[in-house]
Formats: C-alpha cells, sequence, structure tokens
C-alpha cells in the first residue's frame, strides 16, 4: 500500500516536473541558450498568483492570467533584452549562461525582499487528501495537476505540428539558416520559444503554491530539475524531456521506500550525473559530438 | 587582548575612587539573534523579551548607567552566528551575549570560550549545549527534559503508546531522537518509527506516506520555524488525523493560528502568570500593556537572561568590580539564586536550569494548559 | 575596528586563493565547475579532522587536506573528459548538490549539520597561531604562494597546453596534446590548492559546517572571477576584494534595511553578472571583448 500511495504522489509530482522540463528543454533545444533563469520563471509565477490570489484576494482566474502574462512578459525581455544583445556580439555559451545565471541571482533575491524568505502557500480546500480507498489519499490537485500536464503537452504538440510557427521552432532548433530562407525570421521565432517556454511553467508554479508551499529558493530546485530532466531525456527531445520528468518525480518518492528522505534529492543527482558519464545523449536525444 | 586593557583601564579608575559604588557606566551586552530569514519570527519573540527587560532595568537605574543591547543578526545559521559573534566581541566588546538556536550556540561557543565571554541561551535546546563549556549558560530547560515531561502524560493519560518521529537531521533532532529512544520503552510506549528530514525540506507528501504506513498513534514533530508548519499543514492534508506532538518550538503564534494545527500538543515551560511574585507580575502587566497579548515562556526566558546579567552587573558593581565575562561568571556561580520572572530561579553549576513543565494543547485562541510535569 | 578589518583582510585571502584556483580551470582550461565550494569543504574538513586526531602543524594538516582534495577532485575530472559546455555545468552542479548531502549526512567525519567544533588552533614551527595578525600574515603567505604556483604554471608549457584545449579542443588533441592528461591534472591542482583555502578556514573560525560550502558559496566565487575578469592573473583577486568589500560598504550604508544586507548583495552582483556579459564579458580587468571561445 504504501508503494502504491508513493506511486501515485511520484505521479503527481512528476507531471509537475514534467511541464517544467519541457519548457526548458523547449527553450535549450531551439535556442542553444542556457536558460538557467527558467526557474526564474517559475518562480514569479507562483509569487504572483500567490499575491494576486491569497494577498489581494482576487479572483483565481484573474490570478491565474496575471501568473501568465508575468511569466511571459519576463522571458520574453530576457531574450531581447539580455540575450539577444550578447549573441549579436558574440553569443559564446559561457556568456549567456553567466548572464542568465545573473538574472536568476537578481531575481531570487528580488522576490526575498519584497515577500520574505520564509515558506508561504496558497490555501485552498483543493490540497486536502480524500481516502479513494483504504489507506490510498489522493488530493483534487494532484488529480488536477495530471490532467493540466497532459492537456499542456497534447497542445504542445498540436502547436509544434501542426502549426506554421510551431514547425518553424521546430526547424530552429535543425537549421537557423533555412529558417531564414524560409522568410521567418530566427530573432521572432526565438522570442515566441521563450514565451512558450515560461508559459509551460505557469500551471506547475500555481499547482505548486498551493501544495508543497513557495519559498524564494525554489528557482534552484526547479532548475535542477529541468536539467536533469533534459539531459537524461535527450536534448532536442520534447517527449524525452517530459518523460524524463516524469521519472524523476516517481524516482524521488519511489526512494522513500528504502532511503531515508535526505537522500532523495540526491537521487537526482546521482541519476543525472551517472547519464552525463556514460550516455550524455539520454535516452532519445541526438548523439553529443565530442 | 583589548579586554585585558580595558579592565586594566576601569581598574586604575576604580582605585581612584573611594569605597563607594563606582561611578556610573553605561552597559551594552550583544544579541544574536535570527532577524531575517526563514526563522525570523524567533527573533522577534526573542528580542520582545530582551527589550522590555532592558527598559526595565533602566528605568529602575538597576546598573547606575545605561543599558543597551546589541543585535546582530545571525538567520539562525552557524556560520552567520560566528560572522557577529566576532563582531560582538570584537567591535563592541561586550563581556555576555545572547543566542538562540542549537546550530548557533555550539558555533559560537568557542570564540566565547577563547575570548571569556558569557553567552546566554534562552531558546535553544539541544541537550548538547549543557556541554559547551562554563561561559554558556541556559535559562531555558532543555529537550531532553521536554521529551521526558510529555511521555508519561502522552502513553499514560491518553494511552498513545506507538510513536513516530519526524525530526530534523542536525543536533537536536538527533538528541530528540536518543531521549526517546532510550525513554519510551521504560514508559511503556514504542518508538515505531524515526523519519529525519533535511533542513530545508519543503515536500512532505512521501514522509506523510511512509507515516501513514507506520501506522502511529501520535506523531512526534521535532522540527522548526516554517519547515514545522508546514510539515503539520501537509501532515493533515495527507490524511494524517493522528495526534501531533512537539517540543516548544511549537510556541510560536503562526502555527498557533494555522488551522490544521488545532489540536497539537506540546511543552513548554511552566510559568504561572498570575503569580504575585512583583518581577512575574511587572513582567506579565507590561508586555499586556505593550503587546494586547499573553507572553510566553520565550519571551520569558530572554527577559530572564538579561535580567540576571544586571544583577550581576549590580553585584559586581557593589564590589568595586569590572563587569567582564570572567567576573559575571564568578559572581553568578557565587549568588547561584535569582529572582527572575517565574519566581526564584536557580542555575545549577554547569549552567543549566531545572524548572517545571507544561503540556499545552492548542485551541486557536492561544492554547489551554493540559497537565503540568515535575521536573526530573 | 581594526579587529574587523583583520577579519576582512583574512577572509580576503581565503576567498582570493579559491577565486585564483576557480579562474584556473575556467578561464583557461574552460572548465566551467559550480562545485568548487565542495573542494574547499573538503579541504576545511580534512584539515579540522586531521588537526583534531593528529596534529595541527600546518605542513601536516594542509598537505593531508590537499591529498584528499586531490584524490576527490578525479570525480568531478571524470565528467570533464566526457562532455563540455552545458554538459558539464549540469554534471558540476549535480556534484555540488551531491556534495552538500554527503557533508550533512557523514556525521562521523563533517559532524553533520552540527559542523565541528573547538578545532585546535593551527602550528606553524611548534607555535600556535592565534593571534589575528600573525593569521593574516600566515593567510597572505599562502596567497602569495598559490599566486606563485598558478603564476609559474600558466607561464609554462602546461599553461599554453591549457589554453590551447580551451580554445579549440581538437586542434588541441590533433596536435598530439594529451588533452585528457592535461584537463585532469588542471582539475586536480585547482582543487587541491583550494584545499589550502579551505584548512586556512577551518584553522581560522575553529569551527565549520556545512552552510559555507553550498551552492551560495560556489556562485560567489564563480561571480568574483567572471566580474574580476577570467583568464586574467589579476581578475580573481580584483573580484574577491571587491565582492568581500560589498556587504561591509552595504552596511554603511545607512538607509538600506539591515536585515536585508545579504539579499542587497546579491543582487548586486547578479546585476554586475548581467551587465558586464552584455557590455563587457571579459570582465573588469579582462579586455572590452572578452575571448573568444
Amino acid at each position: 500500500m504504501l508503494l502504491l500511495q508513493l506511486l501515485i504522489n511520484g505521479l503527481q509530482v512528476g507531471a509537475l516536473y514534467a511541464l517544467i522540463a519541457v519548457g526548458f528543454s523547449l527553450v535549450f533545444g531551439s535556442t542553444r541558450v542556457f536558460h538557467f533563469a527558467h526557474g526564474s520563471a517559475f518562480t514569479i509565477a507562483a509569487y504572483v498568483f500567490y499575491y494576486v490570489f491569497s494577498v489581494a484576494q482576487v479572483h483565481w482566474t484573474i490570478a491565474i492570467l496575471g501568473a501568465t502574462a508575468a511569466a511571459v512578459l519576463f522571458g520574453v525581455m530576457l531574450d531581447r533584452f539580455v540575450y539577444a544583445p550578447i549573441q549579436v556580439h558574440e553569443g559564446s555559451f559561457f556568456t549567456l549562461f553567466v548572464a542568465s545565471f545573473g538574472t536568476a541571482i537578481v531575481v531570487q533575491n528580488l522576490i526575498g525582499v519584497i515577500f520574505g524568505r520564509s515558506f508561504v502557500s496558497v490555501t485552498t480546500p483543493l490540497s486536502r487528501s480524500i481516502e479513494i480507498s483504504p489507506g490510498l489519499f489522493v488530493s483534487p490537485l494532484s488529480g488536477i495537476a495530471i490532467v493540466v500536464a497532459v492537456l499542456f503537452f497534447g497542445g504542445l504538440q498540436f502547436f509544434l505540428m501542426r502549426t506554421h510557427v510551431g514547425m518553424g521552432l521546430r526547424a530552429l532548433s535543425e537549421n537557423p539558416e533555412l529558417v531564414r530562407a524560409y522568410g521567418l525570421s530566427p530573432r521572432r521565432l526565438s522570442t515566441m520559444v521563450f514565451a512558450l517556454g515560461s508559459l509551460l511553467v505557469v500551471p506547475a508554479a500555481i499547482l505548486s503554491a498551493a501544495s508543497s508551499g513557495l519559498s524564494p529558493a525554489i528557482g534552484h530546485h526547479v532548475m535542477l530539475i529541468s536539467l536533469a530532466a533534459t539531459i537524461v531525456g535527450g536534448v532536442g527531445s520534447l517527449r524525452g524531456a517530459a518523460c524524463a520528468g516524469l521519472l524523476l518525480g516517481m524516482a524521488e518518492n519511489l526512494a522513500l521506500v528504502y532511503f531515508e528522505p535526505q537522500w532523495s534529492e540526491a537521487v537526482t543527482f546521482i541519476v543525472l550525473f551517472l547519464f552525463i558519464l556514460f550516455r550524455p545523449s539520454g535516452f532519445f536525444g541526438r548523439a553529443i559530438a565530442h | 587582548m583589548s579586554i585585558f586593557k580595558r579592565m586594566f583601564a576601569t581598574a586604575l579608575v576604580t582605585a581612584a575612587m573611594s569605597a563607594a559604588i563606582v561611578h556610573a557606566e553605561d552597559l551594552t551586552i550583544g544579541a544574536l539573534f535570527p532577524m531575517s530569514g526563514l526563522n525570523a519570527s524567533y527573533g522577534d519573540i526573542f528580542s520582545s523579551g530582551a527589550n522590555l527587560a532592558r527598559d526595565h532595568i533602566n528605568a529602575d537605574n538597576l546598573i547606575g548607567g545605561k543599558l543597551s543591547i546589541q543585535y546582530e543578526d545571525s538567520q539562525a545559521l552557524p556560520q552567520q552566528g560566528v560572522i557577529g559573534m566576532n563582531k560582538l566581541v570584537n567591535v563592541q566588546k561586550v563581556p555576555y551575549v545572547l543566542s538562540a538556536f542549537t546550530g548557533v550556540s555550539k558555533a559560537i561557543s568557542t570564540i566565547a570560550t577563547r575570548t571569556k565571554t558569557v553567552a546566554v541561551n534562552g531558546g535553544g535546546v539541544g541537550p548538547d549545549l549543557a556541554e559547551l563549556g562554563p561561559y554558556f549558560w541556559n535559562v531555558i530547560p532543555l529537550a531532553n527534559f521536554e521529551v521526558r515531561a510529555i511521555i508519561p502524560y502522552l502513553v499514560k493519560e491518553r494511552n498513545l503508546k506507538r510513536f513516530v518521529l519526524v525530526y530534523v537531521d542536525d543536533p537536536l533532532g538527533q538528541s530528540v531522537r536518543k531521549e526517546m529512544e532510550a525513554t519510551l520503552p521504560s514508559a511503556g510506549g514504542q518508538l515505531v518509527e524515526a523519519l529525519s528530514v533535511p533542513a530545508t525540506s519543503q515536500q512532505f507528501g512521501g514522509i506523510a506516506a511512509r507515516v501513514r504506513a507506520a501506522n502511529p498513534d501520535v506523531v512526534y514533530v521535532a522540527s522548526y520555524g516554517s519547515q514545522e508548519l508546514q510539515i503539520v499543514k501537509q501532515f493533515r492534508d495527507a490524511g494524517i488525523k493522528q495526534q501531533l506532538v512537539s517540543y516548544s518550538a511549537f510556541s510560536i503564534p503562526e502555527l498557533n493560528a494555522l488551522p490544521e494545527a488545532l489540536g497539537a500538543m506540546y511543552t513548554t515551560q511552566l510559568v504561572d502568570w498570575s503569580s504575585n511574585d512583583p518581577v512575574t507580575k511587572r513582567f506579565v502587566d507590561d508586555y499586556k500593556a505593550k503587546f494586547n497579548k499573553m507572553p510566553t515562556a520565550y519571551i520569558a526566558n530572554y527577559y530572564n537572561a538579561v535580567r540576571t546579567f544586571a544583577l550581576l552587573a549590580n553585584q559586581l558593581q557593589k564590589k568595586g568590580k569590572p563587569v567582564t565575562g570572567e567576573n559575571l561568571l564568578a559572581q553568578r556561580i557565587e549568588t547561584r539564586t535569582f529572582d527572575l520572572v517565574g519566581g526564584k530561579v536557580t542555575i545549577a553549576e554547569n549552567g543549566t536550569v531545572v524548572v517545571p513543565m507544561q503540556i499545552v494543547e492548542i485551541d486557536g485562541k492561544g492554547g489551554k494548559t493540559v497537565s503540568s510535569a515535575a521536573p526530573k | 575596528m581594526f579587529a574587523y578589518i583583520l577579519n576582512l583582510a583574512t577572509l580576503i585571502c581565503i576567498n582570493g586563493v579559491l577565486a585564483i584556483t576557480l579562474n584556473f580551470i575556467m578561464g583557461y582550461a574552460g572548465i566551467f565547475s559550480l562545485a568548487h565550494a565542495i573542494f574547499f569543504g573538503v579541504g576545511a574538513y580534512s584539515a579540522a579532522y586531521f588537526a583534531l586526531h593528529s596534529s595541527a602543524s600546518i605542513f601536516l594538516a594542509v598537505p593531508a587536506a590537499m591529498l584528499v582534495a586531490a584524490v576527490l577532485s578525479l570525480v568531478l575530472a571524470l565528467p570533464a573528459l566526457r562532455v563540455r559546455g552545458e554538459y558539464f555545468v549540469a554534471a558540476s552542479l549535480g556534484l555540488q548538490v551531491l556534495g552538500v548531502t554527503v557533508f550533512s549526512e557523514w556525521k562521523s567525519i563533517t559532524g553533520g549539520l552540527g559542523g565541528i567544533i573547538g578545532i585546535p588552533p593551527v602550528e606553524l614551527f611548534g607555535h600556535a597561531v592565534t593571534d589575528p595578525v600573525q593569521f593574516l600574515l600566515l593567510a597572505s603567505g599562502c596567497l602569495a604562494l598559490v599566486i606563485l604556483i598558478t603564476n609559474t604554471l600558466l607561464r609554462s608549457s602546461f599553461g599554453r597546453n591549457l589554453k590551447a584545449i580551451r580554445d579549440s579542443e581538437s586542434a588541441a588533441h590533433s596536435f598530439g596534446k594529451n588533452v585528457a592528461a592535461i584537463k585532469t591534472l588542471s582539475v586536480v591542482i585547482s582543487s587541491a590548492l583550494a584545499a589550502v583555502a579551505g584548512a586556512l578556514y577551518a584553522f581560522y573560525l575553529g569551527f565549520i559546517n556545512v552552510e559555507s560550502f553550498m551552492l551560495d558559496t560556489s556562485t560567489l566565487l564563480m561571480a568574483m572571477v567572471i566580474i574580476g575578469g577570467t583568464g586574467t592573473l589579476l581578475g580573481p583577486i580584483v573580484g574577491a576584494v571587491l565582492l568581500m568589500l560589498l556587504p561591509s560598504l552595504f552596511s554603511y550604508m545607512w538607509f538600506l534595511p539591515q536585515t536585508e544586507i545579504g539579499s542587497i548583495q546579491q543582487i548586486a552582483y547578479g546585476t554586475a553578472m548581467v551587465l558586464l556579459m552584455v557590455f563587457r564579458p571579459g570582465g573588469i580587468v579582462g579586455s572590452g571583448k572578452g575571448d573568444r571561445r
């Protein structure tokens, strides 16, 4: 019974991780920018939702809109005003990474100054578990998380496969020059990617705010998961990132059957480290030229 | 080095005067509290008690001059505490420092011993706080007493025998676990499972599942600050309906206001707030007047810590001795018993106190006492 | 006041060693490690353990610390050999997080979250160094030594090989350079010297715990190197001095809330990192264009 319960917990956590990871993988795969500030988009979305819904006591639909707007705006502005100028000059991996990293530090601390560094959470009756079967507790929030993840992922697939812009995005990761030849602007596509990637974290952010609470440092954890899932799943494969995110969430919880809780975060990293050593291309990724 | 220079200079001045009371001297003591970060709420609580004591002492002119408290932010982190302690000892040259949190206290104890500065703890409860040297004093009963106080009540009166312990894997949590392992069997209970959590963890869904699987009668939580709030909330969310129990860390107002915490029990020092003893009465009345609510044990402890300093300093001044850490220690050993909030308190040779404990149940209205336990 | 300045100066020396050693692999070998704080920690814990159980002599404790760090650094060298760029950053991040968990859990050696207290003062030729002035002299001596060692290495053929690898690994390989050996050696040297800083730190405070060796510290070190200027000799020192002076500077600005100094410091260097990358990737000391990679 413990196993089943942890499996369900893992599924819920994994669904959220998958969403976050796919957002990062999309950005990284298409633009090759090490968007370390992805965690910051998450933090911003979560705190805006918390502020609008819990502090200002406004209706949740408006809170969701606010969170989405904030995250997307953040991603787009970062691309426009930080990444783009750097890419014009020399755009080495290192410079972009450092700029992204610096942004993440600033965001984390700004939020700490504004909202305080302790945990806050959004109180909602949806987080209360219901005993669906003896010994098995599931909260409505978990169910919502899984449904939302599936919906978003499905929507993303549709967007990438069926729309022009979506196909342009996929082309961007393969061959930016060809994209230009077809009359699409890589710059505009890149902005679109950041908007989309940041959009994908919003549901995960809101659900986390309601279930496990927030602190400014939460961006770190999000970033680590995104990185791990993207690499394990294989760079360039959204499906891989989603699967890996799900797997990591489940591994984190199932590890509790045998190990002490403090090792569960370590489990994620041991897996990541092993993959980097023995199979950097991950499950579904393209081989890495080395 | 500089402390000796100061002592020498003061001695010269003293010698130059008659045998009457030494001329008035303003004194400063230090305080290392978490003023920011996850545990900032404790800093607010502790300083409210310390400040009230300072105001009373200055109003009574107890030390002849003005008493001030220099606060440094420890963020409840040992590293920060050491930095703050260095500042207090080297820059402000205080002879007496208020400390809080087991980890921070352990970290600064080395400096305290090296520089002969007295450090007084009124909030941390890790039992190893009793072993940090002669310059480290505790005016709060330590966690092993708290655990020992509540176990017989839970087992005998409430008939809760199967215990699961959820603890932070730091010196405090580890000592709570050791104490439970030692005390439970003879009391008739059983520690079914002990689960340690990382200090910065926020996700307790999986741990809740393990707790449920162990099928306990009661869950003892040994954590603090925001984390214990999350544990209580997420455990209740996850369907854990068993009795929740903790030590004095549960006495913070945020937890008492949390709806999920209703019915939880915790131990704290027993202070008879309605006592007619003048020190206690003045403390309670003034605190209520200023903050519009009843004080708690933590606040009383830091009031007492500051008051003890003033009483000792007063005695030293009457003898014409300078107020240094070394002299404060000697004077404390000589005096032994002090009139503090709660009545006459005796500080033992090893710098600890033994006081009566009480068990409080959270009822959303400030808590109600359900039992008291005599000290061992 | 004097004691406060002594304290600051000593910490600058210690962080200077760390920044220089990080620059050694970041600026010259192109190995972007976010795990440098772990080797700082390994050095500190090893020296503390050695001092508590064997001898507090500087000539024994420090080499012991260096040895442990050097051996452990092979764990970081492994991914450095297999991948570069983003993958290596991810691996080093993983190592950093893993290292912190090990530090927190291996209670018999590291004291867990409680840390190690009562570390004896370091002994130099039988004389226990407790006076802060003497300790500052010792720390600056170590800093000078580290600067000497790294500069000599960088000006030698080893240094040239490093730069060749950084600029183009495949070209270096085709020239017959043993890329794997050179990379591994640079990681080992960097970590061993970082351990010296760790040992100094442990002896200075008399107490260490895992808080000093977390991701925040690795980030700060990286900021020092970047803001000062990667791949330059003076850069890491400039960066170390600047970033260590920042908190004190801020605490004198009375209009800033005291409880937020830590955050303000981080905002400051985070912003500096972003602005520098956009306008002057070479850092303060580096050339305006930065190194092409």
